[in-house]
């Protein structure tokens, strides 16, 4: 297995009521291609914070991270985002004017991977995978409940042909029978598509059905066993 | 699914918020077509009517500002002055023919003169069928007296401001030549009701007195012959003179003939300076005889002392060339020479319309800048809602320029809409409100201004017949709101660049978005 990310000394704090508080300390680790990892600690352990600089919405104090090799710097967050990763939010994100295949659609056209020339019909495809049939992909998102949301966001994030997906609490606004589902299609994606799933969770469900389950802890991530 | 795709779904997609904007756009363009249609009709207005009258251009002494320089002088220089009269100089009218917009110059001096041994066209008139030509006294005494009855019209130059508007029409033989003006060549042009009349042809030689016979005593004692008096003429050409008179005035019952356009003998300038030399340097000697102390310092005259020039009027290319022509020129006048365009008199006429121009001009800016803190305004707002669909945006690699133009794009779209719907309802007020503000507007000028009541506001374009009448209906009846092509047009530019503006203080709003910051908050 070749390393698809790696975080070297990677340091990131903020300013608390005049008290500055680290949340990544020299924080080092490297994330296998094609593995389900989940990310987990206690609330305000900075999660979210590092998801989201290794995301690259957000910028590290110091440190570097390498994508398959390559310095996200030399990169480029913007390009990065569009290029290399797709992002699942909670809030599952779709465009609200937009259907769910049009919202596939968009990652498709802004990514500049090659994508397939039938990109409606790989749309369409790609959302069935996931459980939303073409009648429900030509719907409004804010038509669809938000099981069928989670997994058109899902279906986005891999529409550009990335190999590296994030999620954060992607099952959080979820009811346990849709959450299953959800991590089926995460499981799936790592195992039939060959992609990366980094997952930050507070569900067990969800770590427990993961390759990898690292703990952030005092800045620092610790694989469990 | 690019950003313009996007926009474009958007607009569809949140219709209220859409239709929302489009009236404000709508709006917005009823007011803009408003002070557009009015300002572009009174410009228009303008135009028309300068395209309309003639393109003439005066050339002449300031007197009014000569004799307020000569009237302050000291009385001892104040002589000086006089002597040194500011003159129209043949070589600056020469130097202004060089400009290419000149197509012709009239240095025309008009004599009233005699017929001899021909008829010249009776007018028919009540002057000549009830005492023309005779005087009575309170006492009864009636005293017969010889009147002119032709106007002899001499020009410097081998063509005349009539020629070019077709107001004379050579329609036999030709107009003199520039060899003939240069040596003053006894040659005229009658018109054709004149020849018919006397039978006159190409080659026949016409006899016209200078002075009437009743008055040669008085001319005779210079030692001035019936020789002396009489200039002869060849006829090189025969002119139709398109003039008519309304022989249903009272200004015409009390015409003489010299008034008649059939009357009228075109000459070069020089022909009558030679002729009226004849006579004129014998008085000179005479006067000079009988008082030697007022002629000490006096010149000895020539042919071309008695071709006065007084006035040159340029005839131009193009009506809309004149306010150009006057001020490409006026700079390089010489002190106390003026070059009258009659702008005041246009001007005076014309301020109804630049009243409602500069008017219409102001609800034109008002508007769009109002239009731009509005929308500027709305769009801020909008962000503010649409945060998160752009944070969203931003996390999945979009720029921030293709934020900016996607939102511009829904700008545009909604814009272009609404002011395509005020192009047909703005079309139809603008014509409405234009009527309204023009007619108040005249009723005010009307109240207040100080027009002439007595020729009810008719001016007359010039001091001579070149100008061409003018009345403030003239100018008002080319005044028509129309919502053309061009005003369309400026409508879309102005409504785009409205837009562009109100962009971009939003856009410096997305520029500083954070899309972590968006999305954190959101979850």
């Amino acid at each position: 297995m070749s390393t698809i990310l790696k975080l070297e000394n990677l340091n990131y704090g903020y300013e608390d009521g005049g008290y500055k508080r680290q949340i990544l300390k020299d924080l080092s680790y490297e994330f296998e291609q094609g593995q389900f990892y989940t990310i987990l600690g206690p609330s305000g352990s900075g999660k979210t914070t590092l998801l989201s600089i290794i995301a690259g919405l957000d910028k590290q104090e110091s440190g570097k991270i390498y994508y398959e090799g390559d310095d996200l710097d030399k990169i480029g967050l913007y390009k990065y985002r569009r290029n290399k990763i797709g992002i699942v939010f909670q809030q599952y994100n779709l465009i609200s004017y937009l259907t769910g295949l049009e919202n596939i659609e968009l990652a498709m056209t802004e990514t500049d991977n090659s994508i397939p020339k039938n990109q409606k019909e790989v749309a369409y495809a790609l959302l069935e995978k996931f459980g939303i049939v073409k009648s429900k992909a030509d719907r409004l998102v804010t038509k669809l409940s938000g099981g069928e949301q989670q997994r058109v966001a899902i279906a986005r994030a891999i529409a550009s042909n990335v190999d590296l997906i994030f999620a954060d609490e992607p099952t959080g606004n979820l009811d346990t029978a849709t959450e299953q589902e959800i991590i089926k299609i995460f499981r799936m994606l790592t195992e039939e598509f060959g992609k990366t799933v980094i997952v930050v969770t507070h569900s067990n469900v969800v770590s427990g059905l993961s390759d990898h389950r690292v703990l952030l802890n005092e800045g620092q991530l610790i694989d469990i066993q | 699914m690019n950003f313009f795709t996007r926009a474009l779904k958007n607009v569809t997609r949140r219709m209220s918020k859409s239709i929302l904007l489009a009236i404000t756009f709508f709006l917005i363009g009823n007011l803009v077509i408003i002070g557009l249609g009015i300002n572009n009709a009174s410009e228009q207005a303008k135009v028309e009517t300068r395209r309309k009258m003639r393109a003439v251009v005066s050339y002449e002494v300031d007197y009014q500002a000569f004799w307020d320089y000569a009237d302050n002088l000291p009385e001892e220089e104040q002589q000086e002055a006089y002597k040194n009269y500011p003159q129209v100089k043949m070589e600056d009218i020469k130097n202004l023919m060089t400009d290419e917009r000149v197509k012709t110059v009239n240095i025309v001096n008009s004599n009233m003169l005699y017929s001899n041994g021909f008829e010249t066209v009776p007018l028919n008139n009540e002057r000549e069928n009830n005492g023309g030509g005779s005087i009575t006294y309170e006492d009864g005494t009636t005293v017969e007296y010889v009147e002119p009855d032709l106007r002899l019209q001499t020009n410097f130059f081998p063509n005349m401001i009539e020629l070019e508007d077709n107001m004379y029409e050579v329609v036999e033989g030709r107009f003199y030549n520039q060899e003939e003006v240069d040596n003053g060549a006894m040659v005229c042009l009658i018109t054709d009701k004149l020849a018919d009349l006397n039978n006159l042809r190409i080659g026949d030689q016409i006899s016209i007195d200078l002075v009437g016979r009743s008055e040669m005593q008085y001319y005779q004692q210079s030692g001035i012959t019936e020789e002396d008096i009489t200039m002869t003429l060849e006829i090189i050409g025969i002119f139709h003179n398109n003039e008519e008179l309304d022989e249903n005035s009272d200004e015409y019952q009390w015409m003489s003939r010299y008034n008649s356009p059939d009357n009228i003998i075109l000459a070069p300038a020089l022909a009558y300076g030679n002729a009226y030399y004849q006579m004129g340097i014998k008085q000179w000697e005479y006067g000079k005889e009988q008082n030697p102390e007022y002629y000490l310092d006096a010149e000895r005259p020539t042919p071309e002392s008695y071709t006065y020039v007084n006035e040159a009027v340029f005839l131009l290319d193009d009506p809309l060339h004149v306010d150009e022509f006057v001020a490409d020129h006026q700079a390089d006048l010489k002190e106390y020479m003026l070059m009258d365009a009659n702008n005041d008199t246009f001007k005076k006429l014309a301020r109804p319309l630049d009243t409602l121009s500069l008017f219409s001009n102001i609800i034109v800016w008002i508007v769009a800048i109002n239009a731009v803190v509005i929308i500027t305004l709305v769009t801020a707002l909008t962000l503010k809602t649409r945060e998160y669909e752009i944070g969203v945006l931003l996390s999945m690699g979009v720029s921030k320029m293709k934020v900016v133009a996607q939102f511009f794009v829904e700008l545009i779209v909604v814009a272009l809409i609404g002011f395509t719907l005020s192009v047909a309802s703005g079309s139809l007020i603008a014509k409405q409100v234009g009527k309204l503000v023009m007619d108040y507007q005249v009723d005010t000028e009307k109240q207040y201004s100080d027009l002439d009541d007595q020729n009810n506001g008719t001016y007359y374009w010039g001091d001579t017949n070149y100008f061409t009448e003018l009345s403030q209906d003239d100018l008002l009846a080319e005044y028509e709101v129309q919502i053309n092509p061009m005003i369309i047009g400026e409508i879309y530019i102005l409504g785009i660049g409205v837009v562009f503006i109100s962009i971009l203080i939003p856009s410096f709003m997305i520029m500083r978005f954070n899309p972590k910051k968006i999305l954190m908050n959101q979850n």
